[in-house]
């Protein structure tokens, strides 16, 4: 077994690394920016190596600075969490190269799974079932149009380099296709430099329903079960839950058995997850293989509640070489659980990014109550990085216990300086659709975050009066005070301003 | 005091009066018996109607504050008696046109409508890249766009001015 691993990664997907690896007597060594100097995940590692900078590409998508921190920590090993580099053939491939032992899956999985048109041909081929569409990425609007008027609308736009809800659109009459090509088009040569685009048939209703696989060097696997993520907004989840209210034992097994196939079919090892469109709407459910994951997902916790395994703790072992401790037989799935992602945005204004520093932080505690966060006070949330604070894990022994804890931990969860989608959850576990189970990847879309009042409005208009109140009084006694600081600050200040820069302004 | 208060849309009157040492709260006209505890000074407050009891966290200035009770957020506008007053002749002036600015930082991707154009509500106006995300900002009512403020490609803050509207 390895002695020290490196987690290429910042925030709670790095200190839920690190806490696997401790529990094992495993050392950690963490990279950190500029802008992450005082981070959680870089305070709680055995060993913290500074990359420098403060974007994204010079700090933690450098394969170049990781290297060299793996190198001088002695670090054995590389896990990269998820987003970042962690799905990046050629880190995978350099950190194999230089010696190290890649915590994922092996690099030609990551390339044949990556490019979402290889992957679809492949699947295809292995005889796994995919969305009916192209498989060749279209140049421009008019071949877009040309190609939807043979498969049918609605149709979605996406890119074939893409991930995480960037670069995709849909689009429902042929007036549609010009702008919804244009700006996905766009945003996937922004984050991924490659603008190609492919179509699909567009499944309405669908519901997102994953399955997670674990597949050891010496040609063991097993499938862990389905997460449903049908709670998504522009293809972000916010919502995700195990077992999904659609999948019964034996459409479990059924998708389990292709998302192995799906797997073997690229060589895969490691943990990863395989992505499916569910449909009912032909009367007969059916499932789409949409694509794999080829790293840790965020979601992961829920199965490790419900199933009992650590899965950090497996892709360690895999990685090290070591064999599969259990068999299909040995893994079962008790009870329910739900986690919701608690990112920094606004969900009374369209879900946009929020920024600010945490300054208020009350987490919410109790039994079967799991909590993956990054989150510390003092804590500056900015644009360069994933809005992603924390993750709120709950189990029950059915779902709606599960429902009702996590309403609970909602309700003692407060985040104080940054704007966050926990209301828009709470909303969402609120909502009866979501409690009847009924509901798929729209949901969101008909939930008007932006009206919704909730029922303590007496409670926060008193709250509120009272609090300015106080201030007003506290301004009061406190006189002049705080304007002569202001003014004794601003004369430091300025006697303490390099000559050079003095005057001139 | 009078305090204007709106919560998410909808206007309540709290009164507050000292009165030997003690304050009266008064919601509506209604009284009520209120106790308002700071735990710290980053926001979170014990507040206790009656019996019943919230653990509230406010943060803001005097004016806006955001105040969760309960997981659910409210945004709350308060205004003092002249702050009403004066505040009463700019709501009647209404709501039509006026400035857009961006809500989030981000950087100008493209414009999709030159000054002097007349939109509809809805239409899309430029597009704003913010965390590798791009979106489309879209008119908040019909009118003529008649001063664009910013470039294609140009970094905004938030409350940047993006372009007016009559």
């Amino acid at each position: 077994m390895f002695k020290r691993i490196l987690i290429a990664n910042r925030g709670e997907i790095a200190l839920r690394v690190m806490r696997t690896a401790h529990e094992m007597g495993i050392e950690t060594v963490a990279v950190y920016s500029d802008f992450d100097a005082r981070a959680l995940h870089a305070r709680l590692a055995t060993f913290a190596v500074p990359l420098g900078g403060t974007l994204p590409r010079d700090s933690y998508l450098s394969i170049e600075r990781l290297l060299a921190a793996a190198k001088r920590s002695g670090a054995e090993a590389i896990h990269p969490g998820y987003g970042f580099l962690s799905e990046n053939e050629a880190f995978a491939q350099a950190v194999v190269d230089g010696g190290l032992a890649w915590i994922g899956p092996p690099p030609a999985a990551i390339l044949a799974m990556g490019d979402k048109i290889e992957s679809r041909r492949a699947m295809k081929a292995a005889s796994v079932p995919v969305v009916p569409g192209l498989i060749d990425p279209v140049a421009d609007p008019a071949a877009a149009l040309a190609a939807a008027r043979t498969i049918g609308y609605p149709v979605a736009l996406k890119a074939s380099a893409g991930g995480g809800g960037k670069g995709i659109r849909v689009v429902r009459d042929p007036s549609g296709m010009e702008g919804a090509f244009r700006t996905a088009s766009g945003e996937a040569q922004a984050a991924f430099g490659d603008g190609r685009l492919y179509l699909e048939r567009y499944l309405e209703r669908p519901r997102h329903v994953e399955i997670q696989v674990l597949l050891d060097a010496r040609g063991n696997g097993v499938h862990l079960g389905e997460r449903d993520c049908s709670v998504q907004r522009r293809h972000q989840k916010i919502v995700e839950e195990s077992p999904s209210p659609v999948v019964d034992a034996e459409l479990r097994e059924r998708m389990g058995a292709i998302a192995l196939q799906a797997a073997r079919a690229v060589g895969y090892v490691n943990a990863g997850t395989v992505e499916f469109l569910y449909t009912a709407a032909s009367g007969s459910p059916e499932v789409f293989f949409l694509e794999m994951n080829t790293r840790l997902q965020v979601e992961h916790p829920i199965t490790e509640v419900l199933t009992g395994i650590d899965l950090v703790r497996e892709q360690i072992r895999i990685a090290a070489g070591e064999a599969l401790s259990f068999g299909q037989a040995d893994v079962t799935w008790r009870g329910h659980a739900i986690e919701v992602r608690i990112n920094a945005e606004d969900p009374t204004n369209g879900f946009l990014p929020a920024t600010g520093t945490i300054h208020n932080l009350r987490l919410p505690g109790g039994p079967w109550v799991r909590i993956d966060s990054g989150l510390y006070r003092g804590m500056e949330v900015g644009l360069s990085y994933d809005p992603l604070l924390a993750k709120l894990i709950v189990w029950g022994p059915d779902r709606p216990a599960a429902i009702a804890r996590m309403r609970r931990a909602l309700k003692e969860l407060n985040i104080g300086g940054v704007r966050t989608s926990a209301p828009a959850a709470l909303a969402v576990l609120e909502d009866a659709r979501f409690q009847q189970g009924d509901f798929d990847t729209h949901l969101l879309e008909t939930i008007d975050f932006k009206v919704r009042v909730g029922d303590q409005v007496q409670a926060a208009a008193v709250a509120a009066a009272l609090h300015r109140w106080h201030e007003a009084r506290r301004r009061a006694l406190a006189g002049a005070g705080g304007d002569r600081n202001a003014w004794l600050e601003r004369g430091r200040a300025e006697a303490l301003r390099p000559a050079s820069t003095k005057g001139g302004r | 005091m009078k305090y204007f208060v709106t919560v998410n849309g909808e206007e309540h009157e709290v009164e507050l009066t000292e009165r030997l040492g003690q304050l009266d709260v008064f919601y509506d006209g209604k009284r009520l018996e209120a106790r308002y505890e700071e735990v710290d000074r980053l926001g979170q407050v014990g507040l206790f109607l009656g019996e019943r009891t919230y653990a509230v966290s406010i943060e803001g200035d005097s004016n806006r504050s955001l105040v969760t009770v309960a997981g659910h957020l409210y945004d709350v506008e308060i205004e003092d008696e002249r702050e009403y007053a004066a505040h009463q002749a700019e709501r009647e002036r209404g709501k039509r046109g006026g400035a857009l600015k961006s809500v989030m930082p981000g950087v100008v991707i493209r414009l999709l409508v030159s000054e002097g154009e007349v939109v509809e509500k809805g239409q899309a106006l430029l597009i704003l890249e913010a965390m590798k995300m791009q979106n489309e900002i879209a008119a908040p009512s019909a009118g003529k766009v008649t001063k664009i403020h910013v470039s294609e490609r140009q970094a905004v803050a938030s409350g940047a001015l993006l372009l007016t509207m009559a």
